[in-house]
């Protein structure tokens, strides 16, 4: 029988992250943002310095991501023309 | 039809150079009457046919206004030979054989403009949506890849002297605080030792594709849309469209 409570639970700890074409919603809530970082570097390859945000405002990496936050990791944008 | 504007291309090589060819007939057929403004200080080398279709050599901006302007008679096309930098050269004598080489942001733009930046530095970016601020009704398009398969385009819009979408400074601190130079800031043996770039013609060409179609749904067809900045990675077959428009709720993308 399915667990409803935990089922909640899960999807109230839920935040999204975006960081360029790569797109994201996990049970992220609860967790730094470093934390957040370092989980995604690899498999987006987010470098180091890109400045995380939320709502236009830069977030530390001690900030503790809340349940449906949505964190932007800057992408540089394409230089060349 | 919609009104004819006048249209300011910065930058007339790789990417320019596929926007202009795409935009020349959209506003010889859809928008008669308008203005086509190509601005380049830059001049063609041979080592750039790899990736620019080009039909003589000489400065970018006077070589594609040559080129089009005799099969789109009903669009004013002009070039621009100058590099576009903070302030114009203070006046000298008049000297038609040295004419000045830099042109200030406020004397090329004017209120209603839509403009292109592809241009290969953020330093010229930042200062044409900077400017931008100054206008009532401007638009300020930038568009721009690395060296692979990742290609970006931001849509800057003020209407009324009120910000429709963000400055693109608000999301990216390379148009606040930019990692390189002006080319038009620069003495002429500086830009000489400007490294060419190793840029693919079909990133070129998808961020021209995606700065014409927004042109087209935007600008032509007044639609209004979310999708103010898109990023895409053609090797990865993925792209994604964020929603820059003031009024969208926090962090609510499309």
């Amino acid at each position: 029988m399915a667990d409803t409570g935990t089922k909640a639970q899960g999807l109230a700890n839920m935040a999204s992250a975006r960081y360029g074409v790569y797109q994201k919603s996990d049970q992220w809530a609860g967790q730094t943002v470093g934390e957040l970082r370092r989980k995604l570097a690899g498999l987006w390859q987010l470098p180091a310095e890109a400045v995380a945000f939320k709502d236009k405002q830069e977030l530390s990496n001690d900030h503790v991501i809340q349940p449906g936050d949505h964190i932007e990791f800057s992408r540089r944008h394409g230089e060349k023309g | 039809m919609t009104d004819p504007r006048r249209f300011v291309v910065v930058g007339a090589g790789g990417t320019g150079g596929h926007l202009i060819r795409g935009l020349a007939p959209m506003l010889e057929y859809g928008l008669q009457g308008s203005v086509l403004v190509i601005v380049d200080g830059d001049s063609f080398e041979p080592s750039n046919a790899e990736r620019q279709d080009f039909t003589d050599m000489g400065n970018k901006a006077v070589v594609r206004a040559v080129e089009l302007q005799p099969r789109y008679p009903n669009t004013f096309i002009v070039p621009d030979e100058r590099w576009v930098v903070a302030e114009s050269p203070k006046q000298q004598d008049d000297d038609p054989d040295n004419p000045s080489t830099e042109v200030g942001v406020h004397d090329l733009l004017v209120e209603g403009d839509v403009v292109y930046a592809v241009v290969d530095n953020f330093a010229t970016r930042k200062l044409l949506f900077d400017a931008a601020r100054d206008y009532q009704n401007i638009d300020i398009f930038s568009g721009g890849n690395d060296d692979n398969l990742f290609g970006s385009t931001y849509h800057y819009q003020r209407r009324d002297g009120r910000d429709v979408s963000d400055h693109p400074g608000d999301y990216h601190p390379e148009f606040v605080d930019p990692p390189d130079r002006n080319p038009g800031e620069m003495s002429c043996q500086e830009r000489a030792k400007i490294e060419s770039s190793t840029q693919l013609l079909a990133t070129n060409m998808a961020v021209a594709a995606l700065l014409l179609a927004r042109t087209h749904k935007v600008i032509l067809k007044k639609e209004e849309d979310a999708e103010t900045e898109i990023m895409f990675d053609l090797g990865l077959g993925l792209s994604q469209a964020y929603n820059r428009r003031v009024d969208a709720l926090a962090n609510t993308n499309s």
